[in-house]
Order: C-alpha cells, then structure tokens, then sequence
C-alpha cells in the first residue's frame, strides 16, 4: 500500500485562473450560471474557433486534443495575467488517442507499412505539454503524468510540491483527454456508459443502473504563489493515496484541516467524483460515510461527464464555488439542500478505481 | 498529365491538412518547399508515404527526392513513369 503525501508549509498556493474546453460553453464559466445538460452518453464537446488562438499554417499538423491543450492554456494564462509559466505540467489518461488510433489503424490497414509520420509523433502522451511549451517557448519544467483517473491531481501535485519549495513561481497544470468513437465502443462493450438518453436526475439513483455519459476533458490551470485581483482561490493542500482506508483518508483530513489551523466545521461542503455508474459510485459512497459524512457534497460530471482527467472538473467547480462565494444548488448531489452561500473551504475527494481493490485516490483542500 | 495535377493537388492537402488551401490555391509550377506553402522535411516523410501508398512508388535514393518534389508537376511527371498501381 502506497501512501504520498504532502503538508502545507508557510508558501501558500493559488490557483489563479482556470480555462476548460468541455461539453459546456468553451473558454467560459458560463456553466456556473446557465450549465448545458447533456442528453446522450457519448457527449460531443463544444469546440471554440482554433483560429484566434492558433495559427491555421501551425494547427494543421495538431490533434485536436493539441489544439485544445493549446488554446485552454492560452487562455487560462491570459485570465491569469501571465505570459510565461515557470513550469509546464500535464495529466492526461489516454494521451493523443486519436492519433494513437489512427497509426495503429495504419500500421494494420497498410500491413505495417507506408505508415504516417505526423500521426506516430503525435501518439504519444507527453506531446501535449511539449506542444505547449513549442507554443509559448518555454524552456521551463516539463512534465506529464498519465496515472488513470488521477493523471491531473498528480500533475497538482507536482506543482504543488515545487511551488512550496520554492523552486518554481508559477506552473500551468493541465487535464486533457479525448474520447474517440472506437474507445467509447469498447467502454460500452463493457457497460460503461448510459445506454439510453441521460438524465440528471436519474443519474443520482446510482445504486439503481448505470447512468454516466462520456465527457472530453481539456482544461489548463494557472498556479501560482503570488495572490493577484485574478485568484480564484487559495489551493491549500493536495494528497494522493493508493488503496487506502477509510480511516487513512479521515487521518490525512485532520492533519490537513490542522496544517491549516481549521476544524471539521469550517469545512463547507465536499467535491465528490459521483459519475452515475454504480460500479464506481458505491465506493465513492462508502468512503464518503466513512471518512466525510458531516459535509453537504458537491457534484460535477453531471455537467462535465466522466473521463480520465475529469477530476480536474471537480477542483476547477470547488474553485468557482469558492470565487463566487456560492455553490448553486445545481452542484448538490442531495436534491433536499439548499444552496450554500459564501463558501471558506471545499474538499475535493477524487476515486477512480475500475479495480475497486486498488483505488487511487486523491484529497485536496481549498481555501479563499 | 493535368488529371494526375488535379489529384495530386487534393492528396497534398488531404495529407498535409492544409485546411485553409484549395486546389486551385496551389500552383503546380511553384515550389513546393521554401515556397509560400510553408512545407517542411515531415511534410517531405508525408509525401513519401502517400506516394508508396497511392502508387506504389518507393523512393530508393533519398537525394531523388528534392528534384522529385520540386514542384507538383516535377511529382506528377514522375509518378506517371514510375508508378506501379
């Protein structure tokens, strides 16, 4: 059993601005108000005009994931008043699957010849971060995780780390996974995904059917150490775990709460990874009543969908709850609460797990 | 000749992507390197591919290629006397 773990110092870290490309409107936090609800299990995201971000003579050899990995930071670093991150770090499940797709399909369809080379260099996971740093010339640190559901904490993490030790300012963190017709299939295959329409409501009855949908995962993150007009909030702790217990994640939140002189009753509620698919959210279920029963909980891939980086919805949702000193009542998993008005703290409790005996896990905790 | 030039033209942006361009767009006297078109060396490695794949060319010696690839005529011309499908 593996247990990271990290706790806080003097250094306090922000996120200061946040920009995703999903099945909501692009590039804007629209969602928060006027969120689309998603009708069919494979989801289409919406995807912005490339072209006031990138040049048509660079696009054209880019994925679209690229393209999106690209713009999303672009336009997180604008928001964040940044021209140059320290450090450039990604999560990412799948990488470019697309082009990882199309190569294999050509290595098969042209008997492992004739085969094309931009598709082959765009295979691979860590193009994403290199891309960007291509783009913005950076020369800084640059990394990628690719660790299933928790790809993008790890990437936090990472950051987070660095940022406290003083290494590095700022870093832009990213969540970028795609979902391609043929992936989608395959997860079907294996009852994944909602088969009929989605609905909301129904996919709260979790312990009844599988009720998830499918959700493309772009979004960049600015963090940094300097609190500027632009901060959205205070990123005050990250933890990940591996296979852990209930009572592991109980112990790592009182530590938590301690390093940053709370209690359990400044806490506001809890971010929950909740996707509609019993399979999963049982487990989610269990280690909430053991570890966080007191906290109204907070949901998102009802809006966002579920993917391999979908956990970087989860902290960008607490984020805005926290900016907007409000979580609408749309983002309570519980019907019956009221909304909650000028938020301090939210939790963020990440599980991913197809293995339930082998979890991973990720805590984080943010502040104003 | 000028058939071969017109598919020829929607391979290359077929398989470069150059979404913005449009057959008549491009000139098959003009360079297709250094030229306005902006190629490059994995644009070349496309080509390559694209001319074993689509006429069964395999270029043997890699110094061909630059008079090969000078413009999309010099391609067309040798394609029609090389090509085995």
């Amino acid at each position: 059993m593996v247990h990271q773990s990290h706790f806080t110092n003097n250094m306090s870290i922000y996120i200061q601005s946040v920009s995703q490309i999903s099945v909501q409107k692009p590039l804007t936090e629209e969602w928060f108000d006027n969120p689309i609800l998603p009708k069919e299990a494979f989801a289409q995201s919406i995807e912005p005009d490339y072209k006031q971000f990138i040049p048509p003579a660079e696009s054209r050899r880019m994925g679209r994931l690229i393209k999106r990995a690209i713009t999303t930071s672009l336009s997180a670093l604008k928001k964040g008043g940044c021209e140059m991150p320290d450090a450039i770090i990604s999560g990412t499940g799948l990488g470019c699957i697309e082009n990882t797709e199309k190569f294999l399909n050509a290595v098969i369809d042209n008997d492992e010849e004739c085969l094309p080379p931009t598709a082959f260099m765009q295979s691979t996971h860590n193009t994403i971060s290199s891309q960007i740093a291509i783009r913005l010339h950076c020369h800084g640190y640059n990394s990628t995780y690719s660790n299933q559901g928790t790809s993008f904490d790890s990437a936090l993490l990472d950051a987070f780390i660095q940022l406290q030790l003083g290494q590095i300012r700022s870093a832009l963190v990213g969540g970028h996974d795609e979902m391609t017709p043929d992936y989608f299939n395959m997860l079907s295959k294996i009852n994944y995904w909602r088969k009929e329409d989605v609905n909301v409501d129904m996919m709260r009855q979790c312990d009844k059917e599988i009720n998830s949908f499918s959700g493309s995962c772009s979004l960049s993150m600015l963090v940094g150490t300097d609190h500027t007009e632009n901060t959205l909030c205070r990123l005050a702790d990250i933890e990940l775990f591996h296979s852990p217990m209930p009572s592991q994640i109980r112990d790592s939140l009182f530590k938590m709460l301690h390093a940053n002189k709370l209690t359990l009753s400044d806490v506001d509620a809890v971010v929950a990874s909740y996707s509609g698919n019993p399979n999963v959210d049982r487990y989610v279920g269990h280690y909430l009543t053991q570890a966080m029963s007191e906290f109204p909980v907070i949901w998102y891939k009802h809006l966002f969908g579920e993917s391999f980086c979908s956990s970087a919805f989860g902290i960008y949702v607490a984020a805005m709850c926290l900016h907007k000193r409000l979580i609408p009542k749309l983002l309570l998993y519980n019907p019956k609460d009221a909304e909650i008005k000028n938020p301090k703290n939210i939790l963020v409790f990440n599980y991913f797990g197809w293995n339930p005996s082998q979890p991973n896990v990720s805590l984080s905790l943010l502040s104003i | 000749m000028d058939q071969l030039i017109e598919e020829l033209k929607k391979e290359i942006i077929e398989v470069l992507n150059l979404e913005d361009k449009k057959p008549e767009d491009i000139d098959e006297n003009a360079p297709l390197f250094g030229g306005e078109t902006g190629l490059d060396s994995i644009d070349a490695l496309e080509l390559i591919v694209m001319m074993e794949k689509n006429y069964g060319i395999k270029l043997q010696n890699a110094a061909e290629g630059k008079e090969i690839f000078k413009s999309v005529r010099t391609m067309a011309e040798y394609i029609k006397e090389h090509r085995t499908k």
